[in-house]
């Protein structure tokens, strides 16, 4: 504090924000694994794999924690605030939609999803995959553009935004398809309630995801 | 001996302690930037900044000292060879002592505002309220608001500028290169200009002013495209693009920065000595002395050596701090601190070399070219700066009213 100098500088949010992105991604896998192992016959893992989640969740938790903290009044950052914790809002929510759905499925596993609706799941998982992967790679671009504020960084980042809302578009796609078929099966009406709301909320971590790069679009805009 | 040689050491002592703590702790101002941006090691930085602070403070800095000596405190009080001589040393005495208090206690004081609130409590003592010059005073506190928005307006200004035409371009590299000799010429003109107006060196060149800007600006041309072809040759690392660039380029900031801090620091280790110097010498001290420039050399030295001795802790904790500053972001610091200090020592203004290097990073800091920087340290800073002057001054009056009881 002597040295006002030194003082000045601080630990840089963007930090936390990759460590959560990092966060969000690791979860991804394990995410994949629990539901595969759900649709699949005699399935013993999901519990841990959901455990698991819950774990990832609440470390990611803490690092969100950590940012809002750690941003006193008078911080000078080359986007707003409110975006940045916008924007770490919307990637803390992916990995909460993600937990949701583990949740979701541990309520009734029972009679499990119905064999006409495996593929389809399977495929929705799939989707919704890949823009939790992209999430960090879009925070690194960005830090990357803030750093060098580059033209063609720029691009890089907006590319990622836009691949963000084709999948969230595809995503979309394929959980209306899903509800579309659930209604039309020949089941009881408590395990269509239960396929629907799953497909939705799968479906939601693709949002999530695309309001994440929507704010960031925001916070690189010049 | 006399009691007034006594006092004479008394006041080396304290000169160099002041001296010491200004490269201490300002030695940051200078260097961090590029030591964070790992442009230059901790070793080169406390070399160069060393050096640099020595001949800034040799043949920049005589023309401040003047000021603060004589522009705040009328010179009626100095008629009274022994007040004044009192007065100067308590008015060291004082200054170093809040600056040590303040630097145990970790408080962001300026060596600059201790000094001159040290000199004002001592012309207050020694002739009253009146003797103070409060509209050169107003101005000295103005140019503590001007110096740092200055510096955050050239900062600001210089990192938009290299946005637009070096970083965002397709080929930041080229570009970089290209316009180095712009950014080389600049930092050389205002320091080739600050070398020779008002200065001995200048004065014995004994340039017209518009002859000084030529050659000024003709060494900045020659030494821009001098510059270029050197980096031309040096730099092969084309995968950082620009930053490579003004990894070389910041160096030259760096050592402008130290250059500048000897300038202007100088004076706030060795006026109150230069004021006792020549009383113990003279008996006398007129309305125009110059400071001599061995006075100059000590201070110098003195900084030097707190930069040698403590400089090496204070350049880790940067190490480890600043590691978010690229190379493009150090220049425009460097470049915004030194030309605001070069330019306020110039115009006899004793500015903060820490609050310009401060306003500069704020600056690159809103032009969004730093991920975080706390902007809150400004309002620290401000209320310290707050208190300074008059616990400075009302120290000064103390030591004054103690030492005239000793040795009156």
């Amino acid at each position: 504090m002597r040295i006002p100098f030194i003082s000045m500088f601080m630990t840089s949010p963007f930090e936390g924000l990759q460590e959560h992105a990092e966060k969000v991604k690791e979860c991804a896998w394990t995410f994949q694994q629990a539901v595969e192992c759900h649709i699949a016959d005699r399935c013993i893992r999901f519990e841990d794999f959901r455990a698991e989640i819950i774990a990832m969740e609440s470390q990611a938790d803490a690092i969100k924690r950590r940012i809002r903290g750690h941003i006193p009044m008078g911080t000078v950052m080359p986007v707003a605030k409110f975006q940045l914790f916008l924007y770490l809002r919307e990637q803390d929510s992916v990995l909460d939609a993600v937990e949701d759905v583990l949740d979701w499925i541990s309520y009734r596993t029972d009679p499990g999803i119905p064999q006409e609706l495996e593929k389809d799941f399977l495929q929705l998982v799939d989707v919704v995959i890949d823009p939790i992967d992209e999430l960090s790679e879009m925070v690194k671009a960005a830090r990357e553009y803030f750093k060098s504020y580059s033209e063609s960084q720029r691009v890089v980042v907006k590319e990622i935004i836009r691949k963000l809302r084709r999948q969230e578009h595809e995503a979309d796609k394929i959980e209306d398809m899903v509800k579309r078929k659930a209604f039309n099966l020949k089941t009881d009406p408590v395990t269509v309630f239960h396929m629907v709301r799953l497909a939705e909320i799968i479906g939601s971590v693709a949002d999530h995801a695309e309001n994440a790069g929507d704010v960031m679009r925001a916070m690189i805009a010049k | 001996m006399a009691p007034e040689y006594y006092i004479l050491i008394i006041g080396y002592v304290f000169g160099f302690y002041m001296a010491w703590n200004i490269g201490a702790n300002d030695v940051a101002n200078a260097m961090a930037t590029s030591v964070g941006a790992k442009a230059i090691t901790i070793r080169q930085a406390i070399f160069l900044a060393g050096v640099l602070n020595l001949l800034g403070a040799m043949f920049i800095g005589s023309h401040v000292t003047d000021t603060i000596r004589k522009g705040i405190v009328s010179t009626e009080i100095l008629s009274d060879p022994h007040m004044a001589l009192i007065g100067a040393l308590s008015a060291l005495l004082a200054a170093a002592l809040w600056v040590s208090f303040s630097t145990l206690m970790a408080l962001p004081v300026s060596t600059t505002h201790s000094i001159v609130g040290a000199m004002i409590g001592f012309g207050i003592m020694a002739g009253g309220f009146s003797v103070i010059n409060w509209g050169k005073f107003g101005a000295v506190v103005l140019s503590w608001i001007i110096s740092p928005l200055f510096s955050i307006i050239i900062a600001y200004v210089m990192f938009k500028f290299i946005v637009l035409v070096v970083l965002s371009r397709k080929d930041p590299f080229s570009w970089a290169l290209k316009l180095s000799p712009f950014f080389i010429g600049l930092t050389v003109f205002v320091v080739v200009l600050s070398f020779l107006f008002k200065t001995p060196l200048g004065t014995s060149l004994a340039l017209e002013s518009w002859a000084a800007l030529v050659a000024a600006a003709l060494m900045a041309v020659f030494s821009g495209f001098a510059g270029m072809y050197v980096l031309k040759n040096v730099v092969k690392n084309k995968k950082d693009g620009a930053e490579a660039i003004f990894k070389y380029i910041q160096v030259g900031t760096a050592c402008y920065v130290a250059l500048a801090q000897g300038a202007n620091d100088v004076a706030n280790a060795i006026g109150p000595l230069a004021v006792i110097y020549f009383l113990v010498k003279t008996g006398t001290v007129g309305a125009k002395v110059p400071v001599p420039g061995f006075l100059l050399v000590f201070g110098g030295i003195g900084i030097a050596c707190g930069i040698a001795m403590a400089g090496h802790r204070v350049m880790d904790t940067m190490g480890r701090k600043i590691t978010l500053l690229s190379n493009t972001r150090g220049f425009s610091v460097e470049f915004a601190a030194a030309t605001t200090v070069l330019v306020a020592s110039k115009m006899g203004l004793p500015v903060s070399t820490t609050h310009a290097a401060v306003g500069g990073v704020l600056g690159v800091g809103l032009a969004r070219g730093i991920e975080a920087v706390n902007f809150s340290i400004v309002f620290r800073i401000m209320l310290y700066w707050l208190l300074t002057v008059p616990v400075a001054a009302l120290t000064s009056m103390l030591i004054f009213k103690i030492l005239q009881l000793f040795i009156l």
